[in-house]
């Protein structure tokens, strides 16, 4: 199927693109961090039974 | 063709439109749309969603009703008994319905589709719950895009309900003026300073404004991915799930039931009169006036019944919304509407969006302890309450508070009483030029009557 790009009558917006994939890529990076925080905090507390959350989202 | 009339909200999108014919509310799709239409219908996805009672059931009727060159084919959608709209919504009815949306869109993208819109005018509540109802918003999915609809998104849900958790004031109404969402320099200027440290804030709003601010960005359409897609949703279901309503402890009418001065003797003997009353009156769809927390509605939403509960205070409403959605009560339709001010017909050529007053069709209507609010609260003399409740009301149980009241007392307290012919010989005189008294009853301990009254 070809996307039909008449269909997409929903003005996107000035930026509506770019601020996504900043958004994403500050997610991205945060997500990285809190598990790396996370790695660093069971390998000083030596505990096997702390994982990392599986939300990858950070918290609001 | 004479039998067929165009809905007037649906002229936006080429993919297909709503209109009415034989008695039921119809959607062509065009044939523009076939490819889109047929994935949702054979991937799995439209089978997904109406399982889990997220969109619109509907059948699929093979005529051509409009005669339109375009059609593809018609779909017969399960008929909504009320429309309502996003302004006459409370916080967790607008939340709700904005983490539909995001199901709905994470659902789609396992389905190789996304939602190409996302308004809350895409959402009804139906049997209880919003519902999805646009069967044309789906559109095929290509992860190398973002969003489409993620401005509409932030300006038609997250903004008024960053506003309301924020600044704590009814918010979600300035989408009847921002019909198509509150603009993102609007909601920046508008929220306070103490949000900023809130990183959905941050990114949503602010940078979101800097962004559309800056004119030299161009709309650059770097490589997106389905997980980044699903980042964001993430992130924007966290923020819905974190928002409050912040609706004050006590309003104005939040606790009327229960610190009501005429006590619990009056409400049950007003609850046996509206019982005794309703059981001689043949009715379906019910519309609570001034419906308070729903004490009222609740008792005459009984199984086969639709029940339209209108108030002006969002918290009662957001609590009857709460109330409704613990119990799975299936038949109450709760609204936020100031009946001195109710939702007015906008959009393109004020037909786009109907009025509040012309979306009412109910077999009876109860006003209770609301006149005294009309007439002395809002100075709308009898001479025109009697005449406007003739309009739309064939039945209609209305109690009168006359000025003896301890309600009215107070109202009186604070200025003058300019009311001379508020009382009851006034308030038959002019409901009974356009109703027949079919019952009428003091109750118990108070002065105030009770009317079951019948359009002539």
């Amino acid at each position: 199927m070809i996307l039909n790009t008449i269909l997409l009558y929903v003005d996107p917006g000035s930026g509506s693109y770019l601020i996504q994939v900043i958004i994403a890529a500050i997610l991205g990076a945060l997500f990285y961090i809190k598990n790396l925080w996370w790695q660093i905090k069971a390998f000083f507390t030596r505990s096997k039974k702390e994982e990392p959350p599986k939300n990858n989202t950070p918290d609001e | 063709m004479s039998s067929v009339s165009r809905h007037p909200a649906s002229f936006k999108d080429p993919a297909g439109y709503v209109f009415e014919a034989r008695g039921s509310v119809l959607r062509q799709v065009n044939k523009v749309y076939a490819g889109q239409y047929q994935l949702l219908m054979q991937s799995g996805l439209y089978t997904r969603l109406t399982t889990e009672k997220k969109l619109l059931l509907h059948s699929e009727l093979s005529e051509n009703i409009t005669g339109d060159e375009e059609w593809y084919t018609t779909l017969l959608p399960e008929q909504l008994s009320f429309i309502s709209y996003p302004y006459e919504w409370s916080f967790d009815e607008l939340k709700d319905a904005a983490l539909l949306t995001l199901s709905v869109l994470r659902t789609s993208i396992e389905y190789g589709m996304i939602l190409k819109d996302a308004t809350p005018f895409n959402i009804q509540f139906h049997k209880g719950r919003p519902v999805f109802i646009d069967t044309l918003s789906f559109d095929l999915y290509n992860p190398a895009e973002p969003w489409v609809a993620y401005r509409q998104f932030c300006e038609t849900f997250l903004f008024p309900l960053y506003l309301e958790h924020y600044l704590k004031i009814d918010c979600i109404k300035l989408l009847s003026t921002y019909l198509t969402g509150i603009p993102v320099e609007v909601t920046a200027k508008m929220l306070p300073t103490k949000s900023k440290w809130s990183l959905g804030v941050r990114l949503h709003v602010m940078l979101q404004n800097n962004i559309k601010n800056n004119k030299t960005s161009s709309q650059s359409k770097a490589v997106f991915s389905k997980q980044k897609l699903l980042n964001v949703v993430s992130h924007l279901e966290s923020i819905f799930q974190s928002l409050t309503a912040g609706y004050p402890a006590v309003t104005t009418w939040s606790n009327y039931y229960e610190e009501t001065i005429l006590g619990k003797e009056y409400l049950l003997h007003k609850e046996a009169l509206v019982k005794k009353i309703c059981s001689a009156l043949s009715y379906r769809t019910i519309v609570d006036l001034g419906a308070n927390d729903g004490y009222f509605t609740r008792l005459l939403a009984e199984k086969d019944k639709l029940v339209i509960a209108a108030d002006i205070d969002s918290r009662c409403i957001n609590t009857l919304y709460q109330y409704t959605k613990e119990h799975s009560l299936s038949n109450i339709i709760a609204l936020i509407a100031d009946l001195s001010n109710p939702a007015p017909a906008v959009g393109f050529n004020n037909t786009e969006r109907s009025s509040f007053q012309a979306r009412l069709k109910p077999d009876l209507v109860l006003a209770l302890a609301l006149v005294h609010h009309l007439v002395i609260g809002k100075n709308i003399p009898l001479a025109l309450l009697a005449p406007y409740f003739a309009s739309f009301a064939p039945q209609l149980i209305i109690e009168f508070v006359p000025k003896e009241d301890e309600k009215v007392k107070q109202l009186l307290s604070t200025r003058k009483d300019i009311f001379s012919d508020y009382h009851e010989t006034a308030f038959e005189h002019y409901f009974l030029q356009h109703f027949t008294i079919q019952a009428k009853e003091i109750i118990t301990g108070t002065s105030r009557i009770l009317y079951c009254l019948v359009r002539k």
